[in-house]
């Protein structure tokens, strides 16, 4: 993609995620909140993202909706090239399988099913024509399960073990189909700071060694410190850095809604000189 | 692949909801074992109604005219004219189409009375005599190994012009007896002999017994009730075969009906058969004509009294009975349409009662459906999240109502079929013999089986389809943020 930086037009990668004025309301009766109020975003590949805010400032409703849990907003929302709002249920649910890896904060393992079970469970709706067959899907579950340390459970149901166990177990299961961008939605939420440090330095670790691009709302301020970028949602609009008093600036072209290209592929940049 | 790993998923969860299921899956059972017990039941009774008792594969064709003139004491309507079923009528009736074959036959005209038995009831049974007679030629496959079913008297066959003495009946050999010449006229002694005298003279020559054929529905009768009253044994149709008795020709229980003279003949049973008279002996027409014209007159011997029409396929029925009334000729009431559509009737009402039942049951089911899949929203998050459309949800859910209905049914179905088993062996055990009592009372065709798998498994997907498209339709994001 050509881009004009200073004055001179650079060779620079699509985003992997970039989010055009995205608006979003819930309505509870006649009452209609507004939730986030035009959200304008990129996200390179192989990064390593946080976003922050407080508890229903609809952080977790971005999130969402780039994971394509839901296409009911304004703007437009575009992940390694496909606009998600114009993805069928079908379409949308094979963008999910196959590029998109959840961690949740309450695991949401599947309890009747075995370790190997739940981490396979993207298996189960894989329309590809790559899907794994038997044999390869068992090996992927143990590779998954492994780089987790948890291939000796792998025959274990999810009762059987603790809370950062089960949210590695989840991690795994997020990791199963090799997705590009990797969600987690207060993953460390439910455990306790050693076990999320562990689980926080797992999710460092696959952005580091696979590149997978990595996205997570938090509300620990450790996961922000060592994400590449942080980003905070305010009174349903996003803010580059941990706080206002961080220096971040709210993201440009707030003032009319819009980004130019240009300015949008510059971000990157700007938050490597703000937060360093 | 996908569908089979989707099938995998849907019996874990079926496995994990086991006493849910279990429990919302009772009424099912019930239903469909109510179903599969009566559908079968009504079956079995219909396959004896109208197989044995009201057979609709063969209608009785009778002349218009002869609508009271049944039997010995005919009234004497009339049975001449141009509506009497003969050689002509038979070929039409025969070339109507549905109809696979015809059996003419000629009733006995003349009063006369049966009786005999001592040797294997142990007292002599006597009654008046009702019988017909048929071409031989179309009842050989009734006849009982070892007997014959043939005009043994015919006066045209050769073998007749030279009888054979004798003394007493061992003279004869096996089959055979010792007596005056067929058709033989033995004079009254008085106006209540039945027995009558031989004319002086009359050389003894060794004759063949009239051979009989009788339904089984008189086995039925005696063993269903007869032998009850009379403290007689039991009578099993194959040890039956080869009783001899005896037949008066001319005599009648009702004096007035008396002949002049009569003629003794000597019977024995030699097989069942669907063709014969329902109550009455069924002989070689060739010996009907004999005794007709011996007590009437020569035309008697061309005039049949009815025919069995063979129609092998059901549908064809009302097309030959239209047939057969062009022809003159009417089909006897027999009962049987009032009783299919009564046994029909009944039919319907069990299963109604069972559609009710299961309705119901479905109406369980999806409140059991609703519950589980608002215990399960998160699950149904999750699987929504790593990549399952609301057509997958919804294959999901309502592949676990399959398969709880598949499971129902086939548990309702065996219940029925135990509860058949106990019903039959509480029948044969301790419920009275009485006519075409059966050793089973149901039938379970494959079409009672797989319709009864069928409705359990459609009323359950029935009952499920609401809960399945409620979490089809759940928004994931909703479901896993708890919004």
């Amino acid at each position: 993609m050509l881009c004009r930086m200073g004055g001179s037009l650079v060779w620079s990668a699509p985003p992997m995620i970039r989010v055009r004025g995205m608006r979003k309301s819930y309505r509870t009766g006649k009452l209609s909140t507004e939730v986030l109020r035009g959200i304008d975003l990129e996200i390179e590949t192989g990064e390593f993202v946080s976003i922050i805010g407080p508890s229903g400032s609809g952080k977790s409703t971005l999130l969402h909706a780039v994971g394509g849990l839901d296409n009911d907003y304004g703007g437009s929302i575009e992940v390694d090239g496909k606009d998600l709002r114009t993805l069928s249920d079908r379409q949308l649910s094979a963008y999910r399988n196959g590029n998109v890896g959840f961690v949740f904060q309450s695991f949401y393992l599947l309890p009747h099913l075995t370790l190997i079970e739940n981490v396979s469970l993207p298996a189960v709706f894989d329309r590809g024509d790559q899907a794994l067959a038997d044999g390869p899907l068992l090996d992927r579950a143990h590779e998954v399960l492994r780089l987790v340390d948890l291939e000796d459970r792998a025959q274990s149901k999810p009762t059987m073990l603790s809370g950062g166990q089960r949210q590695r177990v989840a991690i795994a299961r997020a990791l199963f189909n090799r997705p590009k961008l990797l969600l987690g939605d207060e993953p460390t939420g439910n455990l306790d700071s050693k076990l999320g440090a562990q689980v926080i330095e797992l999710f460092r670790k696959l952005n580091h060694d696979s590149g997978i691009t990595v996205l997570i709302v938090t509300h620990d301020p450790r996961v922000s410190q060592i994400t590449d970028r942080t980003l905070r949602v305010e009174d349903g609009r996003l803010f580059e850095g941990a706080s206002p008093a961080s220096g971040a600036t709210a993201p440009e072209g707030e003032a009319d809604g819009t980004s130019s290209p240009a300015e949008i592929a510059a971000k990157p940049v700007e938050l490597e000189e703000a937060g360093a | 692949m996908r569908s089979s790993r989707i099938s995998r998923l849907v019996v874990a969860n079926i496995r994990r909801s086991r006493n849910h299921f279990m429990l919302a899956s009772i009424g099912i059972v019930v239903g469909i074992a109510t179903f599969s017990f009566f559908i079968a039941l009504a079956q079995g009774v219909r396959a004896v109604v109208l197989g044995k008792i009201f057979p609709l594969d063969q209608l009785e064709v009778v002349p218009k005219s002869l609508d009271v003139a049944v039997g010995p004491l005919a009234l004497g309507t009339s049975t001449f004219g141009g509506d009497v079923i003969d050689d002509a009528k038979v070929t039409q009736l025969a070339a109507i189409p549905g109809v696979a074959i015809v059996y003419p036959k000629m009733r006995l005209t003349v009063p006369s009375i049966v009786w005999g038995g001592e040797a294997l009831l142990g007292a002599n049974l006597r009654s008046e005599l009702v019988a017909d007679g048929i071409n031989p030629a179309l009842v050989q496959a009734d006849v009982g190994s070892g007997l014959e079913f043939r005009d043994f008297d015919d006066p045209s066959d050769p073998a007749n012009s030279a009888p054979e003495r004798c003394r007493t009946d061992a003279d004869c050999g096996e089959h055979r007896w010792c007596g005056p010449p067929a058709a033989t006229r033995r004079t009254r002694r008085n106006d209540g002999d039945d027995t009558g005298v031989i004319p002086r003279g009359t050389p003894m020559v060794c004759r063949h017994y009239v051979p009989i054929l009788v339904s089984e529905n008189i086995v039925e009768l005696y063993n269903g009730g007869l032998r009850r009253a009379h403290a007689l044994p039991k009578l099993v149709p194959d040890s039956v075969l080869g009783l001899t008795f005896n037949l008066v020709i001319g005599a009648s229980m009702v004096e007035a009906s008396n002949k002049g003279y009569l003629i003794e003949e000597k019977a024995m049973l030699v097989g069942f058969s669907r063709k014969a008279i329902s109550l009455g002996l069924t002989m070689p027409v060739g010996y009907i004509q004999r005794f007709n014209v011996d007590f009437g007159s020569p035309d008697d011997a061309q005039r049949y009294h009815s025919a069995i029409v063979m129609v092998p396929e059901k549908d064809d029925v009302a097309a030959v009975a239209k047939g057969v009334a062009d022809l003159g000729l009417e089909v006897a009431d027999t009962g049987a349409e009032q009783a299919a559509l009564l046994i029909a009737i009944f039919t319907l009402i069990f299963a109604l009662v069972s559609g009710v039942i299961v309705g119901i049951a479905a109406v369980n089911i999806m409140h059991v459906f609703f519950m589980l899949v608002y215990e399960r929203q998160h699950e149904i998050g999750i699987m929504r999240a790593v990549g399952a459309s609301r057509g997958d949800i919804l294959r999901i859910i309502l592949g676990e109502a399959a398969l709880l209905g598949a499971m129902a049914g086939v548990v309702g179905v065996a219940i029925a079929f135990g509860s058949s088993l106990v019903f039959d062996w509480i029948s044969a055990n301790y419920v009275p013999d009485f006519p075409y009592k059966p050793e089973t009372y149901f039938v379970f065709p494959w079409w009672l089986v797989a319709s009864a798998l069928g409705f359990a498994v459609g009323f359950c997907i029935l009952g499920a389809l609401l809960p399945a498209r409620r979490a089809a339709r759940m928004e994931p994001a909703a479901v896993l943020s708890g919004h």
